[in-house]
């Protein structure tokens, strides 16, 4: 306890001496403030941001296209997976096709969703739905396609019929990798959202920080950048973390997020 | 007879994976005579191939390709070392590493992309902006991976090494080092994953040259064939990298010593 109290003071202590040598490098540099913005003249576009409401809009606009998006993704991508999985000759027809469509990153997708839907939501929404569904239809079939034979034949032999078999076994037994390719589409679908905003947007959190930079303002660059890191933990830690600490509770495995194979 | 069984399954999946592709390219060529719609919105797989050839005439291809390519390169090779030599001092440290954790946490958090305006600002439009991206994405995503793997290197091993009489240098370049390396080769295909993404985004908005501005220019003057050229170039050299390069790297070094098992 008093050991990690420490860690926490130390960790603290760090950003503090951070935030503290940033500032007072500001003068001795002597760049314009559009180059190098002190600690307090963010701070001071955080609050004007705040006052003027833009910030809290923007926010609840990136959060909601995240949530929709990732939602829409994810849902189709378990679905379609779970079917494809299925069958064995389905999923190996579908692989290697699945595979290049996720190799053509979201961000290559832009410019031509751009061209069929113009900038603004729609563009955006598809974006993060694509970069979910991918990672997570590829997971849950290699999920599905991995489930050990004797667990099946197990279940069937106990007279389960095919239904039974698979929400009581082959679902359950998939649901780590499905947890994994949630992870992995997650945080892909948040870079994806930032830079959709860059591009098609005129609000949200990737608007804000382009918007700034077009204008030189870079106090409100970096309001949003700060904004951002806090969003993805928020978002890792409330909505994606838990969800793979009810699995591994539930089913003891998870595996790693960072390993798509 | 066993290797010949193996070679025509390998075929028969092969011809299985490829009927995807065929139905697509069926159904493109096809689109135009069941829906209208204005060419512009999709060109037929014609009109990309002699774009593809025009491109790479000019040698405007060849150009790009090679621009972003370096660019990939810089800013891994700059990302790379400097997660290495960030790694050390707070996977040894555990002074450093409790001072400086929950700051690069934080920074981790900002994603790559979310960095591109700000390295707009500092760099101007170009080369500086994009490396400084790709860089950047890299350093953030394979830092983990240092300390963890010098964190992982056993003590018995830090022990006999010095009691050959190993110091300083020694103990960093035959033990640390290498430790490092390992945990930082099975974080690659991550980390270029995202470091891919990071050039195509950081040429779009912020290059002049190479294959994401390529595709992001031609939004203006609505020329589709080009975008889609490039879009299947990112996902042709994607899987190349990914596949060829970085699997092969990963049999060749994780797995082969057994630190990283494959279904």
């Amino acid at each position: 306890m008093k050991a990690s109290r420490g860690r926490i003071l130390k960790g603290i202590a760090g950003i503090a001496a951070l935030l503290l040598a940033w500032q007072v490098s500001v003068p001795l540099v002597g760049l314009e403030p559009y180059l190098y913005p002190s600690p307090l003249r963010v701070w001071a576009a955080f609050v004007d941001l705040m006052q003027k409401g833009i910030l809290p809009v923007y926010l609840v606009d990136s959060l909601g296209r995240y949530a929709a998006g990732t939602a829409c993704g994810v849902v189709l991508g378990v679905g379609l997976g779970i079917l494809i999985g299925i069958d064995a000759t389905a999923s190996r027809i579908l692989g290697p096709f699945i595979s290049f469509m996720f190799a053509i990153v979201e961000v290559a997708w832009i410019p031509i969703f751009v061209i069929w839907w113009g900038y603004g939501l729609k563009t955006i929404l598809m974006v993060i739905a694509y970069v979910s569904f991918f990672p997570v239809l590829y997971n849950t079939i290699v999920g599905m396609r991995t489930v050990p034979a004797a667990m099946v034949n197990a279940a069937r032999s106990l007279g389960a019929g095919r239904l039974e078999v698979l929400t009581e076994v082959m679902i359950p037994a998939a649901l780590p990798n499905i947890i994994t390719g949630f992870r992995v589409g997650s945080g892909f679908a948040f870079r994806g959202m930032i830079f959709a905003e860059i591009i098609a947007a005129k609000t949200g959190v990737g608007y804000l920080i382009f918007e700034g930079a077009t204008n030189q303002q870079t106090d409100r660059t970096m309001v949003g950048m700060f904004v951002i890191g806090l969003t993805w933990l928020f978002i890792d830690h409330v909505y994606v973390k838990p969800v793979e600490q009810v699995t591994i509770e539930r089913w003891r495995t998870v595996t790693r997020a960072d390993e798509r194979e | 007879m066993m290797h010949g069984l193996h070679f025509g399954r390998r075929l028969r999946n092969g011809a299985l994976g490829a009927i995807p592709f065929a139905v697509v390219a069926v159904a493109w060529l096809l689109l135009p005579h069941v829906v209208q719609y204005p060419p512009y919105m999709m060109p037929s797989p014609a009109q990309i191939w002699l774009r593809m050839n025009e491109l790479l005439a000019d040698g405007t291809l060849q150009h790009n390709l090679l621009t972003s390519m370096l660019r990939l390169l810089g800013g891994f090779v700059i990302g790379v070392g400097l997660a290495l030599a960030a790694g050390i001092p707070i996977a040894l440290n555990r002074n450093a590493a409790d001072t400086f954790k929950p700051m690069l946490t934080f920074l981790q958090s900002i994603a790559g992309i979310a960095w591109v305006p700000l390295a707009i600002i500092w760099f101007g439009i170009g080369n500086g902006a994009v490396v400084f991206v790709i860089a950047n994405t890299i350093f953030f995503s394979l830092l983990n991976n240092a300390v963890v793997g010098i964190q992982q290197i056993p003590n018995v091993l830090h022990r006999a090494v010095r009691s050959h009489g190993a110091i300083g240098r020694d103990v960093l370049f035959s033990l640390i080092l290498p430790g490092a390396l390992v945990q930082v080769t099975l974080g690659m295909r991550t980390a270029m994953a995202y470091g891919w993404r990071a050039l195509v985004a950081g040429e779009m908005v912020g290059g002049t040259n190479g294959l994401g501005y390529m595709i992001i220019e031609a939004v203006q003057f609505f020329h589709t064939d080009t975008i889609v050229l490039g879009m299947l170039i990112v996902g042709i050299l994607w899987l190349l990298m990914d596949r060829l390069l970085f699997h092969t790297l990963e049999t060749l070094t994780v797995v082969r010593w057994g630190m990283l098992k494959r279904e």
